[in-house]
């Protein structure tokens, strides 16, 4: 009951001091509003990114080989890897016969190409070339009419499956199935729609911008390995368990396909999402660390600076004290009190700082990845400001704590 | 709590207080070995020429302070040995303040800076202001509960003052001057005010160096170089001469 009127007591002289000196607690957040908003982003982006990165994750497949001429991520040393010779569709189908039984291949080659159905343009739409096996080694399914069939790789049918931002895009809400789009300078028939499956971490494949095509349509009109297009084959263990021995097989084919000596380095690559789990970390990294060095960095100077606010409060509100001890108040109610009113200060820089960070929020929505404000993170925010400003009161606080009531009332 | 007055012994008793000041390596003695016991329901001035040790006998009587040696009992507690948030506790319950400057919170209306007390007493919202609107009705200022002490004039201040220090129903009310920045009316109407409480059983405790003041006393106390030089008792009112 005491420590609650104590509160609100607190919580009052607080407000009422915060507003007679607001230009100077506006000032003073500054640093507050950077620091909050800076931990808002960092996590706000660390979040992004991870979602981004588990539908890339689940689109890829954890139990599927990727067999290509570069590596996916690139450590360093790319002009080791220029020199390496193209993988054709004539690769992807001996590898394919030697694993017959073991595995599922399936070859792709893909193009950036313009898609425009009439009068719209689609400029980001990746082209992809695959057979009907694109379904068994992804986790892509069609959303509306079909997916291609091996009689459509036979025949070299100009047909395509859409993927579903291209399919908004272009047609909205006219159905697609039976119409004809143009990609590059040919006209596809459109058989499907693929359903919606995100995508699209770090500039890596936004899945929804995909168009599917035979991939022997691909070869003839965009070219294969006669125009310096490289195949990636991908190889889908039967189970989990399996996939330690297929990559091994598979780098025993790949040499012997390539005609590789004894002790002579390999000219192909296997990815797995290793690879990009490897990708991911350090990117992850990046972020945190400069996120958390920002905000830490922020909300230290801010921080210094609420203390010296905090310091002059306490300097100019000496008589307040002398009273408040005169007439009962105990070292802990002025003591609350001054923390209170920092803890009010930082709490007004965080929401300050929350707006900033929804802001820098829809810009990164709009520009790098998809990105929301959660309210979870909202309120951490909000306590690590108002637990700053509580931190940073805690020294002036206990300067006025102590103050000798009849020095105090002496005060001028 | 403090225990409620022994019926039987004094209402304070101060024993051999030694209260010495270090300016550096320098001692000051501002009181050097009083002894004093005041009763409950006594109307007491303290005088003294300036630097006789009346401020820091009153703190010491407040609870603001504690003595260097000798020991102080109120109600029978031996408050000379009491922490500094037990003193605060005495202090919100049975010490009121009346000071020369008013010492009025600037911020807050003149409501809340009496409901103040209650406050750290941990009384209810409610309660307290039932209570604080009481007080000030009490002094007179029931018009003026909203407004802030920089709306008000001298002699209304320190009428908002009494009511703070009335509020919690203290056993001692100590003024140290309380009409040193009064013009000579309103002081005439504060010192009243005393004289109404005393009669109405109050303990009323005041420092002053005016003779029209102490008048108003029933005990006239001299201090004298941290020395009680004098302590004398008066049976007739002084407002009886008027
Ligand atoms: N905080 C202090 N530090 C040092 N000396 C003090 C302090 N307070 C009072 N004194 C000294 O103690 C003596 C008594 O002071 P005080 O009680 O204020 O006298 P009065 O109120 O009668 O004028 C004076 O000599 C004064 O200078
Ligand atoms: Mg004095």
């Amino acid at each position: 009951m005491k420590l609650r009127a104590e509160l609100a007591e607190a919580a009052r002289i607080s407000w009422s001091a915060i507003l007679a000196n607001r230009g100077r607690g506006a000032l003073t957040t500054l640093g507050i509003i950077i620091g909050i908003a800076a931990v808002i982003t960092t996590m706000t982006a660390a979040n992004g990114l991870a979602r981004t990165f588990r539908e890339t994750f689940s689109a890829v497949g954890a139990d599927v080989l990727y067999v290509s001429r570069m590596p996916w991520v690139i450590v360093n040393d790319f002009w080791k890897y220029r020199t390496r010779p193209i993988l054709g569709l004539d690769d992807s189908e001996r590898l394919s016969q030697s694993l017959r039984g073991r595995a599922i291949v399936n070859p792709t080659i893909d193009v950036g190409l313009p898609a425009s159905f009439r009068d719209r343009t689609l400029e980001s739409t990746r082209i992809i070339g695959t057979t009907d096996r694109q379904l068994i080694v992804s986790s892509a399914v069609p959303a509306l009419g079909r997916f291609l069939l091996p009689v459509d790789d036979h025949y070299r049918r100009r047909v395509c499956v859409l993927g579903h931002e291209v399919r908004e895009r272009l047609f909205g809400k006219v159905d697609p199935v039976g119409r004809d789009v143009r990609l590059g300078a040919s006209v596809f028939r459109v058989i499907g729609v693929m359903e919606k499956q995100g995508g699209g971490f770090l500039g890596g494949p936004n899945f929804d911008l995909q168009v599917f095509v035979p991939v022997s349509t691909f070869a003839r009109l965009f070219g294969d390995r006669s125009t310096d297009r490289s195949v990636t084959i991908a190889v889908k263990a039967l189970s989990h368990e399996a996939v330690p021995e297929l990559e091994y097989e598979i780098i025993g084919e790949m040499r012997k396909i390539r005609r590789l000596r004894p002790g002579q380095q390999e000219n192909f690559s296997i990815n797995r999402l290793d690879t990009l789990l490897t990708a991911y970390n350090n990117v992850m990294g990046v972020v945190l660390g400069i996120g958390l060095l920002v905000t830490g960095i922020a909300l230290f100077v801010g921080g210094v600076g609420v203390t010296n606010i905090m310091f002059v409060s306490v300097m100019e509100r000496t008589r307040e004290i002398g009273i408040r001890k005169a007439l009962g108040a105990t070292r802990r109610s002025i003591l609350l009190q001054f923390l209170i009113e920092g803890g009010i200060i930082c709490l007004g820089g965080g929401v300050a700082g929350i707006l900033v960070a929804w802001l820098i929020t829809l810009l990164i929505d709009a520009t790098l990845m998809p990105a929301s404000l959660s309210p979870q993170i909202a309120v951490i925010a909000l306590l690590i400001a108002f637990t700053i400003g509580v931190l940073a009161g805690l020294a002036p606080a206990w300067r006025g704590a102590r103050q000798d009531p009849i020095e105090a009332l002496r005060y001028e | 709590m403090p225990a409620q007055p022994a019926a039987a012994g004094p209402l304070l008793h101060l024993e051999d207080i030694v209260r010495t000041y270090w300016l550096g390596t320098t001692e000051v003695q501002a009181l050097r070995g009083v002894t004093l016991e005041i009763a409950h329901n006594e109307y007491v001035a303290i005088m003294g020429p300036s630097g006789s040790g009346k401020s820091t006998l009153m703190n010491l009587i407040g609870c603001l302070d504690r003595p260097t040696s000798g020991s102080y009992r109120l109600e029978g507690q031996p408050v000379s040995e009491m922490s500094d948030d037990q003193l605060a506790e005495v202090r919100n319950r049975r010490i009121g303040f009346v000071f020369q400057t008013f010492n009025l919170l600037p911020r807050s209306d003149v409501l809340h800076n009496v409901e103040l007390p209650l406050v750290y007493a941990g009384i209810p919202r409610a309660e307290r202001r039932e209570r604080a609107e009481q007080a000030i009705a009490r002094v007179g200022l029931a018009d003026r509960a909203r407004h802030r002490p920089n709306e008000l004039s001298g002699g209304q201040r320190q009428r908002v003052a009494i009511a703070r220090a009335l509020i919690g129903n203290p056993a001692i009310l100590l003024a140290d001057e309380p009409t040193g920045n009064l013009d000579s009316r309103t002081g005439a109407d504060i010192m009243a005010m005393f004289d109404e409480l005393y009669a109405s059983g109050q303990t009323v405790i005041l420092v002053t160096h005016e003779d029209d003041i102490a008048a108003h006393a029933r005990r006239t106390i001299r201090l004298r170089d941290g020395h009680i030089e004098s302590d004398v008792a008066r049976a007739a009112p002084a407002t009886a001469r008027q």
